[in-house]
Formats: structure tokens, C-alpha cells, sequence
């Protein structure tokens, strides 16, 4: 009995896992790319309503308010994920030194990105309001946060900065802390300047985890939702209308099913090719330096 | 003479540098932690000192919210559903994904490599594609409003993670142990449950953790796939906090603070592990 265990080991390892993401994964997947193919039914029934081919995606691609939202989450994405990682290094950086106490501002770091994201959300939108807010106070000014189509994109990309910028900042010190350290001493011997030894050194070193966080960041930015969806709800008039909420929209608000998947496929490929830009230009950066 | 403080410029120097090290180290500990201690602090203030200007810094805390939070009927049934969901999940992706990312480690067999890549791409993707169809396929299996079809929803999420980050973890342990084992006459399960496990304690504990945190934060899947009577302490607090506040902080923060309580118990208490979980997957590629 062992022996058949043993022999066939592979399958009972991985096989639970090949078939629970099948099934409980992959088949709605593909069921979804099915119904994106369908037309809308006033009774959402599994076999949706009749096959239209690419009309859901052609719709999707004549309607301003997806273009709009579309425009909106690739902008927000790449603004955030920026921030997340000039920030993140930077935390990364100011903790690596050795100084006492340090240990315990390095305890400190996981904690944002524990908090649930809807609470997060809410803790920010106290802290935001605009009559009672602590932030309006400190600054004497009554601004309305959530309210204003200018200030809304900032606020929900404040909530999600303070949550994943620190899980950067983990990522990268613990790359900082792999790195050896004899071309860093070598370089001080020879006179390098630390921003010399920042820029020429440290930052190549670091180039693996920079690019994992990035794409990592990207991928969870793009589809954001929860700050969005307790701060301001898509709004005020569609400022912080990202895809997600948009999709969750048109599908449980409208009940639209089959668009809705259209809309979420969209995303998918949207956000396969934001993907494929770092990774692109990481390659041809590495081919530069060979 | 020069004293260790006014002397070379060169210390003088690097006591600047000291300086502001603790400048920049202080500033960042208080944003990280100032929301957090914000709502805690109005989930002890009263309705009028809640909305008093200037904010109090200095009152007597009381613990009304608390009990009015507790007493209010959904929320210590939304915390059962929480707790079985989250731990359900947890379980089931461990118990099915760390034998996978053992084998993947250790074994040689086709298809290995593309399987795993497949599941980190099924990581990647927007969970709102898969969660219309769950929805309809759940709803036309009669599963949709269970606690187990969110669990399993999560488990799928999270099994991608354990394992990226237990095959590295794995493949950290010298194969020796095994081997001799092996020469002993151990079969390849005894050697896995026996010697293997035990020896990656730490690095399960760190996957444990994140399979917790997807369970137990998620609100997206959980306020589609659950009914009033499952639903999860995110849907239940989302509920109170997505429409207009009005003047009824003080409970809202109580509750708010009951959800990340316990997540972020966890994760001091298990610090080191989790930070060597986070990075493990992420450094070895």
C-alpha cells in the first residue's frame, strides 16, 4: 500500500489542488468568457440569453462611462504603484540601518496591511470628515474629502498608499538585507560617493524585488474596490469610477450579467497588458546592461 | 580635546545623520499606526465627545459602543461566520496546497512547471471574473448563501500563495534529511509527515497567516455569496459605513476594531514569520 502511495505520490500531492482550482476556479472562468458571449435575458438562467458573438465587448468599447472608468483605473493604478514603491524603498532604506529601536519600528510595518480594507476605508473616512475629521481640523480647513471630484481620487488613493506602501517597504528590506556587502564596502574604500553607491549598487541589486512589488502592486491596484466602495461609491459623479466598481455595478446593481463579464474580461486583458510593460522594459534594460 | 559631540566634523556629522534617522523613524511610526489608534480612540468616546472641536485628547474611556456593538444581535453571529469561514479556509488550503508545493519542490513529473505557472496566473487575475459566474453556478447548485461556498472561493485564492511560498520554503531544506530517511526505509508520506513538516513550521505559520488575512478581510466575495444569516464581519461593517455616518462613530469604531483585532494580534505575535512569508516567494522568484 505504501509503495502504490509512494509510486503515485505526484498525483495525491498535487491532485487536490489541480482539481479544486479546476473546479472551483477554472470552470467559472471559463463559464464567465461563455456568458460574456450572451445576451442579456430578464431571467438571468445559466445558459444566458442568446449568442451575440463580440457585441457585448463591441457595446463595452462604444460606452463612455466603461472608456471613462477604463482611462481612470489605468491613471490611478500607475499613479498609486509609483507612489507605493518611491515610498516603500524609502521606508525600506530608513530601516535597514542599525540603530537602536529599530526592531521595533520594524514591528510596526505589517500592521496597515493587516487591517481589514473595509475598516481601513472607514478609519480613513473619519479621519477625513469634513466636519468632525481630525485631518480637516489639524489643517483649519473644511474640505470635503470624499465630496470634491478633484479631492475623491486622492482620498482613495491615500487609504490604499498607507495600507501597501509598508508592504513594500517589507519586500524591499528584506532584498536590502540579502544583498552582500563586499562591493558596498569596496565601494566606500574606493572613494564612491553614497548616492554613487545608491544608484550604481544597491538599486541593480534591488532591481528582482522592485520588480515583483511592482507587478505584485499592479495587479492588486488595478483592481481596487473596497476603499472606493466605502469612501465615495464610484462618485461624485464618476471620479473614482474604477473598473471594479463599475463591473460590480452593471452586474448586481443592473443585473446585467453577460455584460458584466464582458466588462471583467476586459479588465483581464487591460490589466495583462499593464503587466507586460514592467517586465518588457526590465528585459531590455538587462539586455542593455549585458 | 575633542568631545565625542563637538569635536571632528566628522561625528558632528553623523550625529545629523542621527538625528533625523529618529526625525524620519518617529514620523513613519505615526502615520503607520495614527489611523488605527484613531478609530480605538473614538470607539471609546461617547456621541457628544466624538464630535467635539477641538478633539478630545484626554477623556474617560468608556466601553458603551462596545456592549452596544456585542448586544446588537448580527454581530456575534457575523463573527461565527467569520471564524468558520476564515478557519475552514485556512485549513483546506493547507491541507491541500503544502503537499502540492512539496512535490513541486522535490519531484520530477510533467506538467510541473505549467501547472504551477497556471496558478500564479489564476492568482493574478481580477477575482470580480470569476465572481459573476460563481455566483450563478453556486446559485444554480443551491450552495450560493453557505458559508462553505465562500470558504471555497477563498481557498482557491489562497492556494496559489501556499504554494509559491512553501515551495521555496521546501526548497530551502537540504534534501539530505530526506534522503537518509528514505535509505532507512521511511516511505515518501512518513518522510513528508514526520521529518519534512515538523522542520517547516515557521514557514507554514507565515502561510497560515496570509490564507487568514484573504479569509478574513475579503469583503467583495463575501457581500455577493452570503445571505444575512452568513455573512462575514467585513459585509456586516461595510453595511453600517457605506451610506451616510451621521453622528454614530463611537459603535461603527467598535466594530471596525473587533474585525482587525484579532488579524493584527496574529500577526505580532507572529512577526518574524510572517516578514520571512511575505519576502520567501517573493526573493526567490
Amino acid at each position: 500500500m505504501s509503495k502504490f502511495i509512494d509510486k503515485y505520490f505526484y498525483i495525491f500531492s498535487v491532485g487536490p489542488t489541480v482539481l479544486t482550482m479546476f473546479i472551483v476556479f477554472g470552470i467559472p472562468l471559463g463559464f464567465s468568457f461563455y456568458l460574456s458571449l450572451h445576451g442579456w435575458t430578464p431571467t438571468p438562467s445559466l445558459g444566458g440569453g442568446p449568442f451575440v458573438g463580440l457585441q457585448n465587448y463591441i457595446f463595452l468599447l462604444e460606452d463612455s462611462k466603461f472608456i471613462q472608468s477604463t482611462i481612470f483605473t489605468i491613471v490611478y493604478t500607475v499613479v498609486v504603484v509609483s507612489i507605493e514603491l518611491l515610498v516603500g524603498l524609502s521606508i525600506a532604506l530608513l530601516l535597514n540601518q542599525e540603530v537602536p529601536l529599530i526592531r521595533m519600528a520594524r514591528s510596526v510595518l505589517a500592521i496597515p496591511m493587516m487591517v481589514t480594507p473595509i475598516v481601513a476605508a472607514l478609519c480613513w473616512k473619519l479621519l477625513l470628515d469634513p466636519q468632525y475629521g481630525f485631518i480637516n481640523y489639524l489643517i483649519g480647513q473644511k474640505l470635503g474629502w470624499t465630496g470634491d471630484p478633484f479631492l475623491a481620487p486622492i482620498t482613495v488613493a491615500i487609504v490604499n498608499v498607507w495600507q501597501n506602501a509598508p508592504y513594500v517597504g517589507i519586500l524591499l528590506l528584506a532584498g536590502l538585507r540579502s544583498l552582500p556587502s563586499d562591493p558596498k564596502e569596496a565601494a566606500a574604500i574606493d572613494g564612491a560617493s553614497a548616492w554613487q553607491t545608491f544608484w550604481n549598487i544597491t538599486l541593480p541589486g534591488l532591481r528582482p524585488m522592485i520588480l515583483v512589488a511592482l507587478l505584485l502592486r499592479t495587479i492588486f491596484e488595478f483592481r481596487t474596490f473596497e476603499n472606493v466602495y466605502v469612501l465615495t461609491g464610484g462618485g461624485p459623479a464618476g471620479a473614482t469610477n474604477v473598473l471594479s466598481i463599475y463591473t460590480y455595478g452593471i452586474t448586481f446593481g443592473q443585473l446585467d450579467f453577460t455584460y458584466g463579464a464582458a466588462s471583467s474580461w476586459m479588465m483581464l486583458v487591460t490589466v495583462a497588458i499593464l503587466c507586460s510593460i514592467p517586465i518588457l522594459l526590465f528585459r531590455a534594460m538587462d539586455r542593455g546592461r549585458a | 580635546m575633542s568631545s565625542p559631540f563637538l569635536g571632528s566634523r566628522k561625528s558632528r556629522r553623523k550625529a545629523l545623520k542621527l538625528f533625523f534617522t529618529y526625525v524620519a523613524l518617529a514620523t513613519l511610526v505615526i502615520v503607520l499606526l495614527f489611523p488605527v489608534l484613531w478609530i480605538l480612540s473614538i470607539s471609546l468616546k461617547t456621541r457628544l465627545q466624538v464630535i467635539s472641536t477641538p478633539p478630545l485628547l484626554i477623556w474617560t474611556p468608556t466601553l458603551d459602543n462596545y456592549r452596544e456593538v456585542l448586544s446588537k444581535g448580527a454581530f456575534i453571529p457575523g463573527l461565527w461566520n467569520s471564524l468558520l469561514v476564515a478557519g475552514g479556509s485556512v485549513l483546506l488550503s493547507l491541507g491541500i496546497g503544502v503537499p502540492a508545493a512539496y512535490s513541486m519542490a522535490r519531484l520530477r513529473y510533467a506538467g510541473k512547471e505549467t501547472i504551477y505557472y497556471i496558478l500564479l496566473l489564476m492568482r493574478m487575475l481580477p477575482p470580480i471574473a470569476v465572481l459573476i459566474p460563481m455566483y450563478m453556478l453556486f446559485d444554480a447548485l443551491g450552495i450560493r448563501n453557505t458559508r462553505a461556498s465562500v470558504a471555497l472561493a477563498y481557498t482557491t485564492f489562497s492556494l496559489p500563495v501556499v504554494v509559491w511560498v512553501m515551495r521555496s520554503v521546501f526548497q530551502e531544506l537540504p534534501k539530505e534529511i530526506e534522503e537518509s530517511a528514505t535509505v532507512d526505509g521511511a516511505s515518501r508520506w512518513t518522510t513528508f509527515v514526520q521529518i519534512v513538516l515538523p522542520l517547516t513550521r515557521p514557514g507554514m505559520v507565515a502561510v497560515a497567516i496570509l490564507c487568514l488575512l484573504v479569509a478574513w478581510n475579503d469583503f467583495l466575495f463575501a457581500s455577493v455569496l452570503t445571505s444575512t444569516a452568513t455573512q462575514t464581519l467585513p459585509v456586516l461593517v461595510a453595511s453600517y459605513s457605506a451610506f451616510e455616518l451621521g453622528v454614530e462613530w463611537g459603535p461603527l469604531a467598535a466594530a471596525g476594531m473587533l474585525v482587525i483585532t484579532p488579524v493584527i494580534l496574529v500577526s505580532i505575535l507572529a512577526q518574524k514569520h510572517l516578514v520571512v512569508g511575505l519576502s520567501a516567494g517573493a526573493t526567490k522568484g
